[in-house]
């Protein structure tokens, strides 16, 4: 791993196309701006693993159908019940 | 006021309008052009909240109000999630709006083996005043799963 030393207001370049700049620095925190061409995504770290899930959650209506809805509809009936 | 009718595979003919529908400015993950996402409710299903991409009717979501599902759940919102949907950021406000008078909270539901689970760790959150929304994204937002069970049972699933 890279590792490089910046202060606010300093940056660094990726491949020729990316920026990254310190635009500020807190106790506990640090807040980047990213300049990207719109084809490469940007991603939190956390928020990659989400991606995947939400294609799951997608797919919950366009591969299971109605069927799949009237599965979760029962379980969720029976949990209102029992809640 | 603009009306608009989109053509859902699963719900049939959607008749929509800017009043009507929810802006996410960044999509959700994996989803990112979801710009323009429109909610509906079928009074027989409540409290089930489908969730559609008016650009792509065929990409929908089905959703819970977290409160269905864990009623003693609490929303923690970081500041960027907080500003990204024009919520008041610290040191105004905390980060943590009223479920149901500031936000519209509710979780993803994704297929898990015969039913489903939900990430409470990453709801939607969508500000009630100007009907903007985000995923919220926290660092440890695999902390707070549940499954439901066959049973009707919402069970740890992580």
């Amino acid at each position: 791993m890279l590792v490089v030393r910046r202060r606010a207001g300093e940056g660094i370049v990726v491949a020729g196309e990316i920026a990254i700049e310190v635009i500020e620095i807190s106790r506990t925190r640090v807040k980047l701006g990213i300049s990207a061409p719109r084809e490469v995504p940007v991603l939190r770290k956390e928020t990659v693993t989400l991606r995947e899930e939400n294609r799951q959650a997608a797919a919950l209506v366009s591969e299971q159908g109605r069927a799949g809805i009237e599965q979760v509809l029962r379980a969720l009936r029976l949990a209102m019940n029992n809640g | 006021m603009t009306r608009e009718v989109i053509a859902s595979p699963l719900l049939g003919e959607i008749e929509t309008g800017s009043e009507c529908e929810m802006s996410f400015p960044f999509g959700i993950p994996g989803f990112e052009e979801m710009r323009r996402v429109v909610p509906v409710e079928i009074p027989a299903q409540r409290p089930l909240i489908y969730l559609l991409d008016a650009a792509h009717p065929e990409t929908c979501f089905l959703a819970l109000p977290v409160f269905v599902i864990d009623p003693h759940f609490k929303l923690t919102m970081t500041e960027d999630e907080s500003a990204a949907i024009g919520l008041p950021a610290p040191p105004e406000a905390p980060c943590e709006p009223k479920i149901g008078e500031d936000v519209l909270c509710l979780a993803l539901l994704v297929p898990s083996e015969r039913t489903v689970r939900a990430n409470l760790g990453c709801p939607l959150v969508v500000n009630l005043r100007n009907l903007r929304g985000i995923q919220c994204a926290p660092p440890d937002g695999y902390s707070n799963c549940l499954k439901l069970s066959p049973e009707g049972v919402w069970e740890p699933a992580c």
